[in-house]
């Protein structure tokens, strides 16, 4: 088979499954067709062919098991080959794409798989095609433009990451004790962080834009172009302003008004779509945390305690057209005695479905794990509780984008 | 009025929306990569079918393991809906139904009582 492998996947065609086996005309014998099976022990199909023009294929099998009856030899030898013929093969043109085809030998039933189909070029029979041929073809094309994806899903990823490239330099720089996770479900994804110091403290933003993979990515870019310009324009020590500036930002940069906060009557084409996040100022100074969160819970671990601190954002996500454009997020300001750890999570780990029931991880399970490596470092407690995320997991698929910050204050 | 019937698939749960009977149903999961394509319909069905009804007693049985954001957010405009429903002189029962260790299904069915408040919504503990 000569496959022409420079031809895009989209353009491929019929012509480049051909082949040129011997042909025979429809005055020839069974003799001859015996003599030409004979011959070549390869040759699966035969086609007859009457001046150019195709008439049928005679298949092998099909060919030999009728000569092989009692007496058919005798009484078919010397008679015209079309008597074990099939007469109405399928018959595509050389340039029908072969997607075309393969819905066309779908529908032409199973005989196209074992006797194959005539390919002309005007009218004229040019060759033969043979199904195995096409499902062959079609896998390459298919396998083909996989790859295209994915070489540019992960030439994305390059991108998003880069994205996320300040943000780290930032925290290796400030903290010394911390963790970050960041894992994309589908490579690229809609979880994203930002982080920031300043001379009496650090900002950080962990964020869920709605979605995963592609378009969640999409969605990150937005919001970390919003938070861009609120971080020029607002104080950063009042996250909940920070999150109502976004919010305003990102329902009038997407259009996504209420019904009544807008007056064009396209509203069934408006996208809906934002972040649950949680946005928090530390202040290493006074040893506080201010924090507003977006349906983003926060978790603080204060040394001597037994339990693991939950605090709730409000049930509001930003930008969402359900989200009034004026409305005010609350700001949290939290005490962080000396050896505090606190985290904050995306709701990838905690709604994972897994363990022998499918349910989901959930906050119980996510503070145990923490605490069974209450006073080893960051990177060890993160590596506990990825441990136990993964066996709870098991064979179920990831649901969701997976992001956990995580630090530990001197 | 038309019934709803959807077979589960992995990234979608099973609908049976009786609407004839006043019954519906929602089990399973629910992450499609395009929740707006999958219950745009829905919400389309249930408001055709909550139109002008009144007195009528309906109950919705939702059997979730996980759900999405996009599909969280979709499934509380269903709420929503059955909410007004329930405000304009139908009495809605909502059978919520979470595993006996799942804390994060059993939350989110508090969360939507206190949301939406018309609903008589009762959370059922699967042993």
């Amino acid at each position: 088979m000569s496959l022409d492998l420079a031809a895009p996947a989209s353009q491929q065609i019929a012509g480049q499954l051909l082949q040129q086996p011997p042909t025979v005309q429809s005055d020839n014998t069974n003799y001859d067709v015996l003599a030409l099976f004979s011959e070549d022990i390869a040759l699966a199909n035969l086609p007859v062919v009457d001046a150019g023009r195709p008439v049928g294929i005679i298949n092998r099998n099909t060919f030999m098991s009728q000569l092989a009856r009692p007496f058919h030899r005798e009484i078919f030898g010397r008679r015209a080959c079309t008597a074990f013929m099939n007469a109405a093969p399928l018959t595509v043109d050389y340039h029908m794409p072969l997607t075309e085809l393969s819905y066309q030998v779908l529908s032409a039933g199973e005989a196209v798989l074992s006797d194959g189909f005539m390919i002309t070029r005007d009218g004229d029979y040019v060759g033969l095609g043979q199904g195995l041929q096409l499902v062959q073809a079609l896998a390459d094309q298919q396998a083909e433009k996989h790859r295209q994806m994915m070489e540019s899903i992960h030439y994305a990823s390059v991108i998003q990451q880069s994205f996320l490239q300040s943000s780290r330099r930032e925290m290796a720089a400030a903290l010394s004790d911390y963790s970050m996770v960041w894992q994309p479900r589908d490579i690229v994804g809609g979880d994203y962080y930002y982080f920031v110091r300043r001379p009496h403290g650090f900002f950080v933003a962990v964020i869920d834009c709605t979605g995963h993979g592609v378009p969640g990515a999409f969605m990150t870019l937005i919001m970390a172009s919003a938070l861009k310009q609120v971080l020029t324009t607002h104080d950063l020590t009042n996250p909940a302003e920070m999150l109502g500036a976004i919010n305003r930002q990102v329902k009038e940069s997407l259009g996504q008004l209420a019904e009544h906060e807008q007056d064009d009557e396209d509203f069934e084409l408006r996208s809906d779509d934002g972040m649950d996040c949680a946005f928090c100022w530390f202040d290493t100074d006074a040893c506080t945390l201010t924090y507003a969160g977006a349906k983003t819970p926060l978790f603080l671990l204060r040394p001597g305690e037994e339990e693991i601190d939950g605090f709730d954002g409000n049930k509001k996500g930003v930008g969402y057209v359900g989200t009034p454009l004026d409305y005010s997020w609350d700001n949290q300001t939290i005490a962080l005695p000396q050896g505090s750890r606190v985290y904050i999570t995306t709701d990838g780990i905690i709604d994972q479905i897994g363990g022998t029931k499918r349910i989901a991880f959930g906050k119980k399970r996510f503070k145990a794990a923490l605490l069974s490596r209450r006073d080893a470092p960051m990177i060890e407690q993160q590596r506990e509780l990825l441990a136990r995320f993964a066996d709870w997991q098991g064979e179920n698929s990831r649901r969701d984008d997976v992001s956990l910050f995580a630090v530990h204050l001197p | 009025m038309q019934n709803v019937y959807l077979a589960a698939t992995s990234a979608t749960p099973e609908v049976d929306f009786r609407f004839d009977a006043h019954r519906l149903s929602l089990k399973g999961e629910s992450y499609p990569e395009n929740a707006q394509a999958f219950y745009g319909p829905l919400l389309d069905a249930a408001s055709a079918y909550l139109a002008g009804s009144r007195g009528a007693d309906i109950r919705i049985d939702v059997q979730l393991a996980y759900f999405n954001s996009s599909s969280t957010k979709l499934l509380m405009s269903l709420f929503e809906l059955f909410n007004q429903a329930a405000l304009s002189g139908n009495h809605v029962v909502v059978n919520w139904f979470h595993d006996e260790e799942d804390d994060t299904i059993l939350e989110f069915g508090e969360e939507i009582a206190e949301d939406y408040p018309a609903l008589e919504l009762l959370t059922q503990a699967l042993v």
